[in-house]
């Protein structure tokens, strides 16, 4: 394993959310730099790594805690594979809606750590929306809960979006509660290529029951997926009259990554306009939900350009993977949010020694 | 205690004299939100803007003085509650609605703004705001926002957390923060998210950035009669159970329907032990074979007189009896006590049981009126506060609905909050660490203890018990 040319000194692969608490906290006393990895899908993001001590593996945490179908929640150790959590909730015909790109081999705590999200968000939003409870381990090596598994939750303060998106910087995920949702009973993809993709798109985001999915590529294709009862599916696919694609193009599609691979997040009348000045390379976009991924031969000119624009929009450019020599040249990031010294101060709170991936967060 | 003259002065002069409150007599009126565990404040203060917000706050912050934001003060759980005295900070002149973007589908608030002035100015452009609270014509958005409010709608929706897409805030040193923004995936720490349902202990909440939805294409409102609340549970789960999740799907005992009916004549029948009403909205074509499905496993789990609304005035009817459910319940005795549990959906029947034997056991009667769907209860313990000795028993009625919700894998609440209703049950969900990993979020945010103090969190200063709480009907006609 390496990790911005840093390869760890060891590699702990502890078998229960205790054993990794403990290992966490061990390390931390010692003054060790600890990383926690998942399923490695995206150990790219974020600046380069300072240090690389311990690298804190979730791969034997992978149990399914609790699976109940009448209430549509599951709860799941963090190395689990969306693919093996998403295998068994399929069998009782459910699913969560997450999809990142890079896939296969994204486990559930690293998806949600990194928030990274895919297609599927258009309808079902990040995990953010549906996450209902956390088990995190501390640098003091203690574990914290919070929310729990009812779908519908209050009581204190919702952690659980603290650590979304967090790249580990405050704890490691070891275990997360979700609100799961029923299987559709009718999921059809359609595909159109056009001269202008992006008015296509948007007659398919405004149709009365919108796409669960729509995704646009450089190429000029749209691809839809609409999802529902059989009437509600077949009336809109009729008004959209497009053709039939087949269900695979999905997987194709989240498939899609690169070594340099950078994400643009806009609001979502915005994001037309930044594409479209995007100098070269490839790219594929959310347009519902203000989301493109720019791929290719990115050199730092480029990004600090395509980045301005993106800040400029109220939105940001963030690189997911890229050489060292990228990160340290434009920052994985872009500027600062305006609230970083709130952050840094409950970085503080969480990881004082800056035990977890020095270097690498935005704190 | 009064607060020194000078400091008096000092408001008077931020917000001008008019809108300091701090007579004895007027003081009263803020005394209590939607329970009545009152605690008078030192003054009220209602600020005009976001710079007489912070000018409150760092006043405030430099004589420490507690500060408690209040928006309508219709909560369930005391957050508005001067426990320690102080300064009420008072939001309801900031209730602008500043934008609607009927193309980005948005709306920016002040916090003062009534939920349902927003469903009516977002309704002029064929949009609406999902989190439709049962006191919606009166909660703030606000106020929404600090407590991260439910309501029937939520059970397809989401909750206010989910539709918040950024907040000002002010933090306790009188700085000003906007979380959040338009653009998904923020760079840095979620703290919006963190903000949202903080119960105005981490700041207070100056505007409001949410996201509105297309008005669905059609609507189907069903109400269905059961024998027994036992048989109504089960049909739930079992709709849940086929993966079908309506837009609303709540639940009214028998308790309930008699008082309802008197006062509304939704047209529940009084011989119900239970009765759902059930929402589908979307496409017509997904409402009508959705609804078909919905009755066809209503009647498997013994629905009788089943009916479907046949126009926008019977499904109004129907839902004003559902959501003004709780004032109708003053007929029966003139004070309740709300709980807020959730559980997972299959355990209703089981906590069904256990609070009516609860209720039974303490000769109290209880209105079951709730979310269904989602699994949250609302079990109102009904009783007369002139009757010696009766607050206990509701206390401990109250304290057992709980445990037994606990004891079933639920919370202490889905959509009220915490407050001080709740907060020395919270251990009995979360271990010491999970609370220390919350209080070091308290601790940046708010060092001096300052905001809201008492809330939340077991009170050392407060006896670890229930104090005193219930809320007069009369008052209460919008739930």
């Amino acid at each position: 394993m390496v990790v911005d040319g840093l390869t760890p000194g060891r590699v702990e692969t502890p078998s229960t959310p205790e054993q990794l608490a403990e290992a966490l906290g061990t390390a931390a006393a010692a003054g060790e730099s600890v990383v926690p990895v998942g399923g490695g899908r995206a150990l790219g993001l974020g600046d380069a790594l300072e240090r690389f001590d311990v690298a804190l593996e979730t791969s034997r945490l992978t149990r399914i805690l609790e699976m109940s179908q009448a209430d549509l929640t599951v709860s799941a150790e963090a190395g689990i594979t969306m693919e093996e959590l998403n295998a068994e909730l399929g069998g009782v015909g459910q699913f969560l809606p997450m999809d990142p790109f890079n896939s296969p081999g994204h486990t559930v705590g690293g998806v949600l750590a990194t928030g990274l999200s895919g297609p599927l968000r258009l309808r079902y939003g990040s995990p953010r929306d549906f996450v209902i409870g956390l088990r995190v381990a501390l640098p003091d090596g203690r574990l914290a809960s919070s929310g729990g598994r009812v779908v519908k939750n209050v009581s204190g303060y919702d952690l659980n979006k603290l650590h979304q998106g967090a790249l580990g910087s405050l704890g490691v995920i070891v275990a997360a509660s979700f609100k799961v949702f029923p299987r559709p009973l009718h999921d059809v993809t359609l595909e159109t290529v056009a001269e202008d993709p992006w008015r296509d798109a948007e007659r398919a985001l405004r149709l009365p029951q919108p796409p669960v999915a729509a995704e646009l590529t450089r190429d000029g294709r749209v691809l839809v997926r609409l999802a529902g009862s059989r009437v509600a599916v077949e009336r809109m696919a009729a008004e959209l009259g497009w053709s039939q694609a087949p269900a695979e193009r999905w997987s194709d599609h989240s498939r899609r990554a690169s070594e340099t691979w950078a994400r643009i997040s806009v609001p979502p009348g915005r994001l037309r306009a930044l594409v479209a000045e995007l100098p070269g390379g490839d790219w594929w976009a959310s347009p519902g939900v203000g989301v493109a991924h720019w791929t290719g031969d990115l050199d730092p000119e480029s990004v600090r350009l395509a980045r301005a624009a993106a800040e400029q929009a109220g939105g940001s450019l963030v690189l997911m993977a890229a050489s060292v020599e990228l990160k340290r040249q434009v920052g994985a990031w872009g500027s600062p949010p305006a609230t970083l010294d709130w952050m840094r101060r409950v970085r503080d709170a969480f990881d004082p020694a800056r035990t977890l991936s020095p270097g690498r967060y935005v704190t | 205690m009064a607060l020194p003259r000078s400091v008096l002065g000092e408001l008077r002069r931020i917000v001008g004299d008019r809108h300091v409150v701090h007579e004895p007599n007027d003081l009263r009126i803020f005394e209590r939100d939607g329970s009545i565990s009152g605690a008078v404040p030192d003054a009220v203060v209602l600020p005009g803007d976001r710079e007489e917000v912070v000018a409150v706050v760092r006043l405030a912050a430099r004589h420490s003085i507690p500060v408690v934001p209040r928006g309508a003060g219709t909560g369930l759980s005391g957050g508005a509650i001067t426990l320690r005295g102080g300064i009420a900070l008072q939001l309801s002149r900031m209730r602008r609605i500043v934008e609607i973007d009927p193309v980005a589908r948005t709306a920016l608030v002040e916090p003062g703004v009534v939920n349902s002035d927003l469903q009516q100015a977002a309704g002029r452009h064929g949009l609406f705001y999902a989190p439709d609270p049962s006191s919606q014509k009166a909660c703030t958005i606000g106020g929404n926002a600090a407590e991260n409010s439910g309501g029937p709608h939520c059970l397809y929706y989401g909750v206010t957390t989910n539709h918040v897409t950024g907040l000002e805030m002010v933090f306790a040193d009188g700085s000003v923060a906007w979380l959040g923004g338009d653009a998904p995936d923020r760079v840095g720490l979620d703290l919006l998210g963190v903000a949202v349902g903080s119960e105005g202990t981490l700041g207070t909440i100056t505007r409001v950035k949410v996201r509105l939805l297309p008005l669905p294409e059609s609507v189907v409102t069903l109400m269905a009669a059961f024998p027994t609340i036992e048989s109504a549970s089960h049909a739930v789960s079992d709709v849940i159970g086929h993966g079908i999740v309506p837009a609303a799907l709540e639940m009214m005992d028998q308790v309930t329907i008699g008082a309802v009916e008197a006062h509304y004549r939704a047209g529940y029948p009084l011989d119900a032990g239970a009765v759902l009403l059930v929402d589908v909205d979307g496409l017509r074509e997904t409402c009508d074979e959705l609804s078909s499905e919905i009755e066809r496993l209503l009647r498997l789990n013994e629905a009788t007189g089943l009916r479907v609304a046949a126009d926008a005035d019977e499904r109004e009817l129907l839902w004003a009896g559902r959501k003004g459910a709780i004032g109708a319940l003053g007929r029966i005795r003139p004070n309740y006590y709300l709980h807020d549990g959730v559980v997972p959906r299959t355990r209703l029947p089981d906590v069904l049981r256990r609070v009516t034997e609860i209720g039974e056991h303490y000769r109290l009667p209880v209105a079951n009126v709730f979310h269904a769907g989602d699994g949250n209860l609302h079990p109102n313990i009904l009783f007369d506060l002139r009757q010696p000795g009766v607050m206990e028993q509701v206390e401990h009625a109250g304290e057992e609905m709980l445990r037994s919700v606990v004891e079933l894998g639920g919370t202490l609440s889905g959509e009220h909050g915490i407050g001080i209703e709740k907060n020395a049950f919270m251990p009995w969900i979360y271990g010491p660490d999970d609370l220390d990993a919350m209080l070091r979020l308290k601790r940046v945010f708010d060092p001096t203890g300052m905001l809201n103090p008492g809330k939340i969190f077991p009170d050392p200063e407060s006896e670890p018990r229930l104090v005193a709480r219930a809320g007069f009907c009369a008052e209460a006609r919008w739930w």
